[in-house]
């Protein structure tokens, strides 16, 4: 038997949900083993796949060993957990899910601290008169390294928080924190506010691809076969196909389609039918403009899946690949 | 690793040295070379005065912690069964100083050697690598034992591993006592100090507007400037109080009025005067040999009205003590810029390069009276040492043992 590309997804909560969702979108239905208790589980529509149902934290561990090829996770587990996450991985696509900002946050009360060069400013101080360093709390110890070092921040000390760090500065065991948040409630609530060039980081959740894992001919395949599918249903959403019979087409007719609502040429046949694909959201106005451009009636339809000769996902894979 | 220490121990015992050439280096060669070499480092730094200190290489990693983020960073670290960090020894100083500290009258003179494997996360070379060096504590008469650490690194390595070196040389006492005399806010002198320590440019440094609290608060900053101290924390108080906002977290009302006051002042007051800027600049442009450089900054101080005969005297002596020592200072480079690294450095640095790989030094050091005191020393005892890369040593194209 070959071995199979092994696809590593969130085991539980909303973020399981969301990465099912993706893969029923473009067709896939993940199948967990024997019920919700076992970790393996394959795609129903798609041979050669086994899914690894395991947690945010191992994703990003079998992305960087290598022991899964594909993986769905955040940016910020990413960047946070591998060194040099850009020699290890390749982002293929952001899934729409999962959005959260890694965040500098300092208490509301600091008044006179807008930025990172007043946090450096205030830091400083506090060590001057303390002797000790400013404490920061976070679980993100190699993101807030990286981007306090870029900011010249150096007189702090960071204390390693597993969860509810966004509690740290009130229970007095840290004066900062670092912290992932997607709406900043949750720091509001806790008398927090985040600096205004205090975002390291955007994040949201992505198919990623282990460039240290076996690629072999089976696997790149089985990826090739998936990638172009989830890469014809995303065109297939997001676009519209466009019929109208124009007699006569006025001189550039597709080059005007095309600057003017990204429309793009199809099929053309003798007869005076034109086949166009268009953005979404532009349909309508294409529409008018062929009626104005002499067309009796112009049908829109959506489509299921536009699969192409050309496969941007798996090319972004091969390309790192080679 | 322990293998390698007791191979250690043995060695630094007097023994009949061995020879060795620095060509066809394979792994196992090298330690094989290197054991020698740390032998003859230790020997020689014994006889000129300074005991063998060996700390445990597993240290308790809590005082390293507290060393920055950037050395926290390159730690390698384990813990015991109640939870305890430890640490793998990253380095000698500190763990010297500790060991001085607990076994010496703090304050009395001790000078110590020490040669062996720290280990440090790299990522330009092997995380565990040898380093031998020399502290010296408690000298009163910081010039001449200033002289007396450059010379006896120096000479040792001439004598293990002969090789040119070109040697540089600086003094951040003196760049402090430049910013100290300028006619400046104290918060200016900070942003300097701070900035300059930081690597920054002049540009970045001397750039009020990159400060987000001078633009965005214009309104508080104007009502406080000229005001004391007491109302400042009031209005503070009070604009927490109108904006619902409850104080958390580690800074006090009274810090941040304080800050809020000095912002006002560095936004009321003139801009940065050019003339001054004009002075740190030229100052910072003085790179000579170190007679000549002396003169350049003497002449430079008179003409900008400042007052820096203290610590140029105190220079002038240093080349005086290393001249007797024999040292051919006419060789060395004195750069007013160089200053390592200004957090912990407090006066005299040096660093050693071998003349084709500039990048890398073979020897560094310098005084650092302030560190003891933040290791728990009552009071502040001078300090000033050196360490050596072994294995630089090995690298270095005729390293060839010489008696």
């Amino acid at each position: 038997m070959t071995t199979p590309l092994v696809i590593a997804v969130p085991s539980k909560g909303r973020l399981q949900e969301n990465a099912a969702a993706f893969f029923a979108r473009a067709g896939f239905t993940l199948i967990q083993g024997r019920g919700a208790r076992d970790y393996r589980g394959r795609i129903a529509e798609l041979d050669g796949v086994e899914i690894a149902f395991v947690s945010a934290a191992e994703i990003v561990g079998l992305l960087a060993s290598g022991a899964a090829h594909m993986g769905v996770t955040g940016e910020d587990l990413l960047r946070e957990s591998i060194p040099d996450a850009d020699s290890k991985v390749a982002i293929l696509a952001p899934l729409g899910f999962g959005h959260a900002n890694v965040v500098v946050a300092v208490p509301q009360a600091w008044i006179d601290v807008k930025t990172m060069a007043d946090l450096e400013d205030v830091a400083s101080a506090f060590r001057a008169r303390r002797g000790t360093r400013m404490r920061v709390a976070t679980k993100y110890v190699n993101l807030t390294r990286r981007f306090f070092a870029a900011k010249h921040v150096t007189d702090y000390r960071i204390v390693e928080s597993m969860g509810a760090t966004e509690g740290a500065p009130a229970a007095g065991a840290a004066e900062l924190i670092v912290d992932i948040t997607t709406t900043g409630a949750t720091l509001a609530a806790n008398g927090l506010k985040v600096l205004d060039d205090g975002v390291i980081l955007r994040s949201e959740a992505n198919l990623v691809a282990a460039l240290g894992a076996a690629w072999d001919a089976a696997t790149r395949e089985t990826a090739r076969a998936l990638l172009s599918r989830i890469a014809a249903e995303e065109t297939a959403r997001t676009t519209r196909e466009v019929v109208a019979v124009l007699p006569s087409a006025p001189p550039d007719f597709f080059g005007k389609a095309d600057s003017l609502f990204s429309a793009r040429r199809r099929r053309q046949s003798i007869d005076g039918l034109i086949v166009l694909s268009c953005p979404k959201d532009k349909t309508a106005a294409l529409a008018d403009w062929l009626v104005a451009q002499g067309a009796k009636d112009v049908t829109v339809s959506a489509l299921d899946y536009v699969f192409a000769a050309n496969n941007p996902l798996y090319d972004k894979l091969a390309a790192r690949l080679s | 690793m322990l293998c390698l220490l007791r191979i250690l121990f043995q060695s630094c015992r007097p023994a009949k040295p061995r020879g060795f050439k620095g060509s066809s280096v394979t792994a196992g060669v090298n330690t094989a070379k290197l054991r020698p070499l740390c032998a003859a480092l230790v020997e020689r730094l014994q006889t000129a005065g300074y005991a063998l200190c060996e700390p445990p290489i597993l240290q308790s990693a809590a005082i390293f912690f507290d060393s920055g983020e950037d050395i926290r960073s390159r730690l390698y670290i384990t813990s015991d069964q109640s939870g305890a960090d430890y640490c793998l020894r990253p380095e000698y100083t500190i763990p010297v100083c500790q060991h001085y500290l607990k076994r010496a009258e703090p304050g009395s003179p001790a000078a110590y050697s020490y040669c062996g494997p720290v280990f440090r996360f790299r990522e330009d070379g092997p995380s565990e690598f040898l380093q031998a060096g020399i502290e010296n504590f408690g000298r009163a008469d910081r010039e001449a034992a200033d002289a007396e650490i450059l010379g006896l690194a120096l000479e040792t390595v001439a004598a293990i591993a002969p090789a040119k070196l070109v040697l540089r040389i600086g003094d951040a006492a003196i760049f402090r006592a430049l910013i100290n005399a300028l006619d400046v806010s104290p918060q200016w002198r900070r942003k300097i100090i701070r900035g300059y320590a930081a690597e920054k440019n002049l540009d970045a440094i001397f750039a009020v507007g990159g400060n987000g609290a001078a633009q965005d608060h214009a309104g508080v900053l104007t009502a406080l400037e000229g005001v004391d101290p007491q109302n400042a924390r009031a209005l503070v108080e009070d604009l927490l109080a109108i904006a619902g906002i409850s104080t958390v977290g580690g800074r006090s009302v009274g810090e941040i009025a304080e800050r809020f006051l000095e912002q006002a002042s560095l936004k009321s007051g003139p801009e940065f005067p050019a003339t001054t800027r004009k002075l740190i600049e030229e100052f910072l442009a003085i790179e000579a040999d170190p007679d000549k450089a002396s003169a350049q900054m003497r002449a430079l101080a008179r003409s900008a009205g400042v007052d820096l005969s203290a610590v140029l005297d105190r220079f002038d002596a240093r080349l005086g003590f290393m001249a007797a020592r024999g040292l051919d200072i006419g060789t060395f480079t004195f750069a007013a810029r160089f200053v390592r690294n200004l957090d912990y450095y407090t006066g005299f640095v040096f660093e050693a390069h071998e003349q084709s790989a500039r990048d890398k030094p073979v020897i560094g050091g310098g005084r650092y009276d302030g560190l003891l005191q933040s290791l728990g020393a009552k009071t502040e005892i001078p300090a000033v040492g050196a360490s050596i890369w072994v294995e630089r040593l090995l690298t270095q194209g005729k390293a060839e043992q010489t008696r």
